[in-house]
């Protein structure tokens, strides 16, 4: 099932959220150690986490956290330019219709073999989401190998700026483009969301 | 400045429609950056590999020959360097990386002997796929140019990409779908890839001996091979089991 929630707005599935930042909690600072804040030893929640933030949520109906993804408008500070704004030569690309992904994450929990089909279905949401939401264009942080699995979905991605390193890894900002033909270009690059997941029934919660 | 003329290269890489496109591509790419050659490669032995495996470069025929005959493609330092590092690094530093062999050596003075010289590698690797890299290299007294090496990371990342694309990869399989363990073969290879006997392994898992010596047995049969350590890397391969996985406890 997949929620598209705000922070703070009503109702709020506040176990489909709590459940999220536990997970962001149990990569970002448990396995991946980035230096961020915690909250009650267990939430992994940062200054962006705030009413103008939204999630995409992938969860299970039990409420099971499957994967999920934060977008920042790039009208009010963000990652790229409030923390990183040397990866852009031109400057962060700032706009109404221009989302910044952050966030993206795959639960711990996931089996090898359940990871792939998730991450598909949640790629496949973010398009979903950019089309009927008016996003032409997301930018994301990524880790140069990361970049090269972010090319292989198949979308349209422009570097930002070249890859520097900051802080023993080797960082990159990207423009990720969302036309008509996104979802198409996906497809025939294999993403293959799971079914019931797409854009025919999305449970927006708020 | 340096973006510009990322730009450019990933706007001709965009046109490419087809291998010799793309080598004609990277050739230019190597010009303006200052490099003489370029290996656009998944690392794999290409003499017995499918024809889905990427192979593009214009090294020196005689050097690419000796290359294929030996099959280097899989022991390769610079390939093996790459597999523990996402971002591009020289091969001058290498050492630095993993332990080069008296073989590696060699086979880097004779590289040198065959005109190249040092090089940068870009890694690309896409999970579930066969590991690769892009490379540009110079002949041997021709430095790298320093400037260049975070435009060259970009475009040897688009350029595999573009590889890909051309190449339709997709699984380690191809097409065909991929072997699917059980939950007890993968818990019983997962034991065996940390170095547990079929005895100590039915301690683990409360089974019997033999139930173990079975599910790997058929773990083996899913994949089409005859031994555990080839069932546990070509599970490690396309993601039924992960190092961390492995190495972790």
């Amino acid at each position: 099932m997949l929620h598209v929630l705000r922070f703070g707005a009503r109702p709020v599935p506040d176990h489909v959220l709590r459940a999220m930042f536990a997970a962001r909690k149990r990569v970002f600072i448990d396995l991946l150690h980035w230096d961020v804040p915690v909250v009650d030893d267990r939430f992994e929640v940062d200054q962006f986490d705030d009413q103008h933030a939204r999630y995409l949520v992938l969860a299970e109906p039990g409420g099971r956290h499957l994967a999920s993804t934060r977008l920042l408008p790039t009208t009010r500070p963000h990652i790229l330019d409030s923390l990183y704004p040397q990866l852009c030569e031109g400057g962060p690309p700032r706009g109404d219709a221009i989302f910044e992904i952050t966030r993206f994450l795959l639960d711990r929990d996931l089996s090898s073999r359940e990871r792939r089909a998730v991450r598909d279905t949640l790629v496949m949401a973010l398009v979903d989401h950019a089309l009927a939401h008016q996003v032409t264009s997301y930018t994301a942080i990524a880790e140069t190998g990361w970049l090269q699995q972010i090319l292989a979905f198949g979308w349209r991605c422009r570097p930002l700026g070249l890859p520097t390193p900051i802080a023993g890894k080797t960082l990159g900002a990207i423009r990720i483009d969302i036309t008509a033909d996104t979802p198409a270009l996906l497809a025939r690059a294999g993403i293959a969301p799971l079914p019931g997941h797409g854009q025919d029934e999305p449970r927006v919660a708020a | 400045m340096g973006m510009h003329i990322v730009g450019q290269l990933i706007e001709l890489i965009d046109q490419v429609g087809c291998a010799d496109d793309l080598t004609l591509a990277m050739i230019e790419i190597c010009t303006t950056l200052g490099f003489q050659f370029f290996a656009l490669t998944h690392h794999v032995d290409i003499a017995s590999a499918s024809a889905s495996a990427i192979r593009l470069h214009n090294y020196p025929s005689r050097w690419a020959d000796y290359y294929d005959g030996n099959a280097l493609g899989v022991s390769d330092p610079v390939h093996r360097a790459s597999h523990t590092t996402s971002a591009g690094f020289r091969w001058s530093h290498m050492a630095g990386m993993i332990p080069l062999t008296a073989a590696d050596k060699r086979l880097l003075a004779l590289g040198s002997e065959h005109g190249i010289g040092d090089g940068y590698t870009v890694p690309a690797n896409v999970p579930g796929e066969a590991l690769g890299s892009c490379s540009f290299a110079n002949q041997a007294g021709r430095p790298l140019p320093e400037a260049m090496l975070p435009i060259a990371q970009l475009a040897g990342t688009f350029a595999f990409e573009c590889a890909r694309r051309l190449w339709s990869v997709r699984t380690i399989d191809g097409e065909e779908k991929a072997p699917v363990l059980t939950d007890r073969q993968r818990d019983c290879i997962l034991w065996a890839a940390r170095g547990k006997s079929d005895w100590e392994i039915s301690r683990i898992l409360g089974v019997s001996e033999e139930t173990v010596a079975v599910h790997i047995r058929q773990g083996c049969e899913r994949y089409g091979v005859n031994k555990r350590t080839l069932l546990a890397i070509r599970a490690l391969f396309d993601g039924t089991l992960t190092f961390t996985d492995i190495l972790r406890r």
